[in-house]
């Protein structure tokens, strides 16, 4: 389509200012490099980056600032396919991809163990589902040119049901995605200024506000490029730096083929390695000793509290040293308080080193699909079987609930036209591929490093980046010597997935700067997605909900006034339930997808291709599928069920894992749907001639 | 903009052609993503230096995907040409 003239000089004019954007940054670190070189200490370098990035963000917030209503919730319907491509894969990079994929990808290998699926289930789930965005819901939307997500059902089935439903469920499925969010925020920020979580909270949340805040989609989508930007950059320069190390090319996902062959090898000789087998030894008695503890809990709890009493009074009575005597009480202390919470805490251990007792310690062979063996034991199949349906279920809950995450479908909504939205859709998809195409790469260059060179050194020779992280937080990285012969076995290496992407440049060798980088990158990609989340969920109470349901007369430039200040009592609510540090980032994450898929795709799908679907059919549709997944997932929580007092453990439903409930609300969400509205149709028709 | 909401709207009529091309795109992004990964194990021989399964599942799909979202776009252009114009009453670019 030709452009209009105005139209091309205002694309011009965003050209020319991404490309001296794009300049600045790379500016900047050069002479944060050179600074580095001129002997600026680490110590500073870290709080330069995410001032300097969140002072950025801010500015360009500011200077979108705007209280347009067109431009405040869909800024001006002008943004340029491409740019547009650029902001929703910022919005969509949360910091679960950016921080935790390539760790998920070394740790899970192809798809991860038979009770835990993952690994390419998220680069799959996490891109296909742009097909179903695509092909079957955004243009559709972009047609019908609306505000928010639950307005569609406002639109298509009428009433006030189908809207205030589809309003509930939007803040239901962000905010459980935003909580995740905001503590990735807390938790990058804190590592890279040294502050505490709570106040790295608040710093982040302070950049996400005054963006977001102050201009709505229009600022948000620029900061979000603006993002983009810094995150794409954080992401390949430590790759294509390993990758060029490793193997002279910095094409990385080009060429890391060559390293899945040699770690097969290396997987191969530590399988057999008889160091590897003692400490697997090790932890296999300790697995026993906690299922020993499991059989009498009570007894097993006063025996080791007696045994605790007895070493503080044991050392009291020798004049032992006072550090020795402060730490055996906080032994003593640490010790679990009652029955229920020693059996959490003990099943939990007991599960974690029967794990790496395992072959590899738990980890998957590499590039092998799936766990089990088809062809082997009974077992073996089973367990093959489990982990391929498990690994599909998650596949499909991540495509399908991209297709229904209102915060990004709006996305769609700031093209200019419904052909400018389709051809958005691509370039999101290929500006996520960047980093998606990545990812695994990264995963696979680290895993050679690790096994190839750090595995057999000495335990006084560590490089010094393991002590630093274990020192931020013991549970990204922890080494001990378990069978004491003072070298390093694979076995003895205890990972969490977020380390992989932070401890990359430290990994390559690269300068500190990078690691600067790395963390602003992880920043970026958290604030992105909260901003999205955010703005989505203040428009769906305030145009969804409060406008309609309890004050509706209201002006426009009310309306945004109202948003604005939704906004900022959903982000402090939000960041006051990060600070309780609800669970780790990508199982919250996954459950949100669970929820969107099964309240949004079947009733939107359906309201778009199939002229008969009503709205009693759509409400029945979205609470069945919602309240499925909601169930299934309440069902099998440990914290649901001890307050029930049902048996503990898990009821699954074909062995499905509750972070895919989604795989049971979608069919039942699109199968009630159907019959209610086949079953009202007679109905409604008849009552419409009526009127 | 209110009075709209309380009366549902007749959904959009859909071109057979776009449903067909919809279809067939949608049955090759199954069968890349739910098909391969289905039968990844039985996948396993080598292409060059990569497992193809693992390379399917890690890189092929991706970029089969965009694939798809790119033919669509463009084939879209041609059959549905009036989605390309502004729509009248819209913010002025």
């Amino acid at each position: 389509m030709p452009d209009s003239p105005a139209y091309a000089t205002y694309k011009m004019r965003l050209h020319r200012r991404v490309a001296i954007y794009v300049a600045c940054v790379i500016a900047f670190l050069l002479l944060m490099a050179w600074a580095e070189q001129a002997g600026l200490s680490r110590f500073w370098l870290g709080p330069i980056f995410m001032f300097s990035s969140v002072m950025m963000y801010a500015a360009i917030g500011i200077s979108g600032r705007t209280t347009d209503p067109e431009e405040y919730y869909v800024a001006g319907r002008r943004i340029p396919a491409m740019y547009n491509g650029m902001a929703a894969a910022a919005d969509w990079m949360s910091a679960a991809s950016f921080i935790s994929l390539a760790g998920g990808l070394y740790l899970q290998g192809f798809g991860g163990t038979d009770d835990q699926a993952g690994g390419l289930a998220y680069v799959l789930g996490w891109t296909g589902g742009f097909c179903l965005v695509g092909l079957l819901i955004a243009p559709h939307l972009r047609k019908l040119n609306l505000y928010t997500v639950p307005e569609y059902f406002g639109v298509r089935y009428g009433g006030r049901w189908p809207r205030v439903i589809a309003a509930f469920a939007t803040m239901l499925c962000s905010f459980t995605y935003v909580v995740a969010q905001i503590y990735g925020i807390g938790l990058i920020a804190s590592r890279l200024t040294g502050v505490q979580f709570e106040i790295g909270i608040l710093l982040g949340l302070g950049g996400v506000l005054l963006c977001s805040f102050l201009g709505g989609m229009r600022a948000i989508t620029w900061t979000q490029v603006a993002q983009y930007i810094i995150l794409l950059l954080a992401f390949l320069i430590p790759v294509s730096w390993l990758a060029y190390k490793q193997l002279g090319n910095p094409a990385a996902p080009l060429v890391y083929g060559a390293q899945l062959g040699k770690i097969s090898e290396l997987e191969k000789k530590l399988a057999q390695d008889p160091a590897e087998k003692q400490v697997a030894a090790v932890f296999l008695q300790r697995a026993h000793e906690y299922e020993a503890r499991l059989q009498d809990i009570e007894g097993a709890l006063q025996r080791e509290r007696a045994q605790a009493r007895a070493r503080v009074r044991a050392l009291k009575s020798q004049g032992a040293d006072s550090a020795l005597i402060v730490q055996a009480n906080r032994e003593l202390a640490a010790l679990p308080k009652d029955v229920p919470s020693a059996r959490e805490r003990w099943v939990k251990a007991m599960h974690e080193s029967y794990e790496r007792a395992k072959p590899l310690g738990g980890v998957p062979l590499h590039t092998q699909p799936f766990a089990g063996d088809p062809g082997g034991t009974a077992e073996e199949a089973s367990a093959f079987t489990s982990s391929r349906r498990n690994f599909l279920a998650l596949m499909f809950c991540l495509m399908v609930g991209t297709a229904g995450l209102p915060h990004l479908l709006t996305r769609y909504y700031t093209t200019p036209t419904v052909a400018e939205a389709r051809s958005s859709v691509a370039w999101s998809i290929f500006f996520i591929a960047l980093v998606y195409l990545s990812a695994p790469a990264l995963a696979s260059l680290v895993k050679f490093e690790v096994m190839n060179n750090l595995v057999g050194s000495s335990f006084d020779a560590l490089p010094p980046w393991i002590a630093q992280w274990a020192k931020v937080d013991a549970s990204l990285i922890s080494v001990a010597d378990v069978n004491g012969d003072h070298i390093l076995q694979w076995g003895e290496i205890h990972l969490g997935a977020d380390i992989i992407m932070l401890a990359t440049p430290e990994v390559g060798g690269l300068p500190y700067v990078i690691s600067g980088l790395v963390a602003a990158g992880g920043l970026a990609a958290a604030l992105s997605t909260a901003d999205g989340l955010l703005l989505t969920i203040s428009n769906a109470i305030v145009r969804d909900v409060y406008s309609h349901e309890v004050k509706d007369r209201m002006s426009a430039e009310q309306r945004v006034i109202l948003s604005k200040f939704a906004l900022l009592a959903v982000a402090l609510i939000a960041a006051a339930v990060a600070t309780l540090k609800p669970g780790e980032i990508l199982p919250l994450v996954t459950a949100s997808f669970s929820l969107a898929a099964s309240a949004f795709v079947p009733v939107m799908v359906l309201g778009i291709f199939w002229a008969r679907a009503n709205r009693a059919g759509a409400i029945a549709g979205m609470l069945s599928g919602l309240g499925i997944t909601v169930y299934y997932m309440l069902l099998n929580s440990a914290t649901f069920r001890a307050f029930f007092a049902m048996v503990p453990g898990e009821d699954l439903w074909f062995g499905i894992q509750p972070l895919s409930a989604g795989v049971f609300g979608v069919p039942t969400g699109f199968a009630v749907a159907l019959a209610v509205s086949l079953a009202g149709g007679r109905r409604a028709s008849l009552t419409t001639a009526q009127t | 903009m209110i009075g709209r909401m309380e009366q549902p709207q007749i959904p959009e009529k859909h071109d057979p052609r776009v449903l067909g091309l919809k279809a067939g795109l949608l049955a090759l992004w199954a069968a890349v993503s739910f098909g391969v990964c289905f039968f990844a194990r039985d996948l396993q021989f080598m292409v060059g230096s990569w497992p193809f399964g693992y390379w399917m599942a890690a890189q092929g799909s991706v970029l089969i995907f965009i694939a798809i979202l790119v033919v669509y776009a463009t084939a879209m252009k041609r059959l549905a040409p009036a989605d390309s114009l502004p729509e009248p009453g819209s913010a002025d670019a």
